[in-house]
């Protein structure tokens, strides 16, 4: 499987999927720089743990929580 | 000791003898939710409130710590996720601390499971030049994931001291205080420019070794069983009703009774009333003293028989659940209705804090991403949020009057607050900032933990209400002995008798309730038990009261938030709003003869 076939977004990942962060979207960069504080930068291991009512992911060893907007900023490599 | 000497037995490079004009100051720096504030206890013997979510150390705590024969400044700062780019308050004001040149050496704290984040704060640090020291702590926790550090190899890198610790424990405490001379400037070979993320992450790699894990741990399960909606919004059902069990049941009327019936009213009153009596000769001080608005009969009945168990007991439940990490998980449920209201989940902190004291929730608002959020968040307090004094009135009083008029109360509130919040969040300027929030682990909380935190809480809450509580119960006297109470009660009459349909004596406790919201909560208390209240008119004075302006300590706290033009403002809205809405209840209650 090719790299970009298997790159998706986080908002588009089920609970249970898991991967690597590829990159953070730069078009809101306050947010980006939030979210690489808490560890979601490229090559993060990342968890997807649930996807309702907010989007919650494993990254590393932190628990973080997020809204779908913020989750689609987040682009993901899925491990297969 | 303002002036510290030391001889340092040491080394060639340092000198034998330091003279130094004030204290080494050393600075603990980390990620929020690290152990920090453990550590500080450990370092210092002090305590230093600690919490499971960030945001907590909303105020710098000092403390003295010895250091080899010198006796150091140690300060703990707020938690920081990052040093450069967009930052929050607590970010702020842990940059200007390390920043400046009072601190000279920095302790950062880094999760020993998370060394990526730490290592990125480690680069940030190291912009600023100071002496550095890292400790790598909650090394039992990260070796329980099957997370090996190699501090030797990664000291060598970074140039400075790596010390494994365990806070919780003491363990490599000793060795960190030993090290604290040797600090000096990273030099870790970050060139500018690159990112500190991709440096931090393949130093990450370079020096962590992960085994996977088998199995799962009931940590993690217990965090699913709250997170998701099929099973956490019935554990929310759940908690909120044990919560009512102890703060409304236990708290509010069995200690409540207690205290009240078998202490005061069996023994303080009539002991103080008797010696008042026999060894003052005045009666105006006699009256002060235990009258009708007695100091002691009133003021401090009300202050330490009525209010202080209920927020006791409130303050500890929010103290375990803030500790055992239940909290932030409720922000993943009511982000959507917060995002609705200008806010995201992470207002539901100071929302919750707020049902036991608005004050303090008040000053939490900080944590919230933006002006324009913070500005809501204060106004949605002030309105709409009861405190566990007023809560406790609320169950009391409505509780004996029926289950719809609760619901009445509730639904009225409720909607006062999605509403007002919904305007608020398209009237006024600026933007809402996104959700994005860091989870803490589940634990069972430390019970010496979640005692010692409420007894620091309710000695503030008690340093703070009670002289409030005596300023307005000689307020109080003083306008009854003027006559001007009779006045202000007969000018407010029109208003409380024509528009809300309640007794003229109303009036007084509603001016009470300005000097203290439970105050007065306690007032309408007194004249539903004696009767004075119909159903209707005991649910249309507690929606006044609960929607009515803020007590003055979170009036104070407003302008210390706000400024005070906002405060004002929100004071005249929040005004307007409460007997509004009371007018239209009595008048809705009226037209379907609704009694309860």
């Amino acid at each position: 499987m090719s790299r970009f076939e298997s790159t998706r977004r986080l908002s588009a990942l089920a609970a249970g999927d898991r991967g690597c962060v590829v990159r953070v979207l730069r078009d809101n960069p306050a947010r980006a720089d939030r979210l690489s504080a808490l560890g979601v930068t490229p090559g993060a291991p990342v968890r997807v743990l649930q996807t309702f009512p907010g989007v919650v992911f494993l990254c590393d060893h932190t628990e973080v929580a997020i809204e779908p907007a913020v989750a689609g900023a987040i682009l993901i490599e899925l491990a297969r | 000791m303002s002036c510290a000497q030391t001889a340092v037995v040491k080394s060639d490079k340092a000198p034998l003898l330091k003279l130094r004009a004030r204290p080494l100051r050393i600075a603990l720096v980390g990620n929020p939710n690290v152990g920090k504030s453990v550590l500080f206890g450990r370092l210092t013997g002090q305590y230093a409130i600690v919490s499971n979510y960030p945001g907590t150390t909303v105020a710098v705590t000092h403390g003295r710590a010895l250091v080899g024969a010198e006796v150091c400044d140690l300060v703990d700062t707020p938690g920081v996720n990052a040093l450069e780019g967009e930052l929050s308050e607590d970010e702020l004001v842990t940059r200007r601390i390390v920043a400046g040149g009072d601190v000279d050496v920095v302790i950062q704290v880094v999760d020993a499971r998370n060394l990526r984040r730490g290592l990125m704060l480690t680069s940030q640090l190291a912009v600023w030049g100071k002496p550095l020291v890292v400790a790598l702590n909650m090394m039992d926790e990260a070796r329980r994931h099957g997370i090996d550090v190699d501090s030797a190899a990664l000291a060598r890198r970074l140039g400075v001291p790596v010390i494994e610790t365990v806070a919780t424990e003491g363990r490599g405490v000793a060795a960190l205080r030993q090290v604290l001379p040797d600090a000096v400037a990273p030099s870790i070979g970050f060139e500018p420019g690159r990112e500190h993320a991709a440096w931090a992450h393949a130093l990450a790699a370079e020096f962590r070794r992960e085994q996977p894990r088998v199995g799962r741990r009931v940590q993690e399960r217990l965090g699913r069983l709250v997170r998701e909606p099929l099973t956490g919004l019935p554990i929310l059902a759940l908690v909120l009703y044990l919560m009512y069990l102890a703060v409304g049941v236990f708290g509010a009327q069995t200690l409540v009774g207690l205290i009240e019936k078998n202490v005061f009213q069996a023994f303080i009153n009539p002991a103080a009333t008797a010696l008042v009596n026999r060894l003052v000769p005045w009666a105006v001080v006699r009256d002060l003293l235990v009258g009708e608005y007695g100091l002691i009969t009133m003021g401090i009945t009300y202050a330490v028989a009525i209010v202080l168990p209920v927020v006791a007991t409130f303050f500890f439940v929010f103290g375990f659940l803030e500790d055992s990490g239940y909290i932030p998980r409720l922000a993943i449920f009511s982000d959507r209705v917060f995002r609705a209201m200008g806010l995201n989940g992470k207002a539901v902190l100071p929302m919750v804090l707020g049902l036991g004291c608005d004050t303090m929730a008040t000053m939490t608002t900080r944590i919230l991403g933006t002006k324009k959020e913070r500005l809501i968040a204060v106004l949605l307090l002030a309105l709409a949020i009861p405190c566990s004094a007023q809560l406790a009135t609320i169950l009391g009083i409505l509780g004996g009057v029926s289950f719809a008029a609760l619901l009445t109360l509730f639904a009225v509130v409720l909607g006062q607050m999605f509403l007002v919040g919904f305007l608020a969040a398209r009237a006024l300027p600026g933007e809402r900032s996104e959700f994005i929030l860091e989870l803490p682990p589940m634990r069972w909380p430390h019970m010496r933990n979640v005692v010692y935190k409420t007894v620091l809480r309710v000695r503030w809450y008690l340093g703070e209400a009670v002289p409030l509580f005596l300023i307005g119960t000689v307020f109080l006297f003083t306008l009854s002995r003027l006559g001007w109470l009779a006045a202000i009660t007969r000018s407010a009459e029109p208003l409380v008798v024509g528009l809300l349909g309640l007794p003229a004596k109303t009036a007084q406790v509603l001016i009470m309730g300005f000097l203290r919201r439970d105050y007065g909560a306690a007032g309408l208390f007194n004249m539903a038990h004696s009767g004075q209240l119909s159903g209707a008119q005991a649910v249309v004075a507690l929606t006044v009261m609960t929607l009515f302006v803020p007590c003055v300590a979170n009036f104070l706290m407003m302008i210390k938030e706000q400024g005070s033009r906002a405060a004002f403002a929100i004071l005249a809205v929040v005004t307007l709003i409460a007997i509004g809405t009371g007018a239209g209840l009595n008048a809705v209650l009226g037209v379907l003869h609704v009694t309860f």
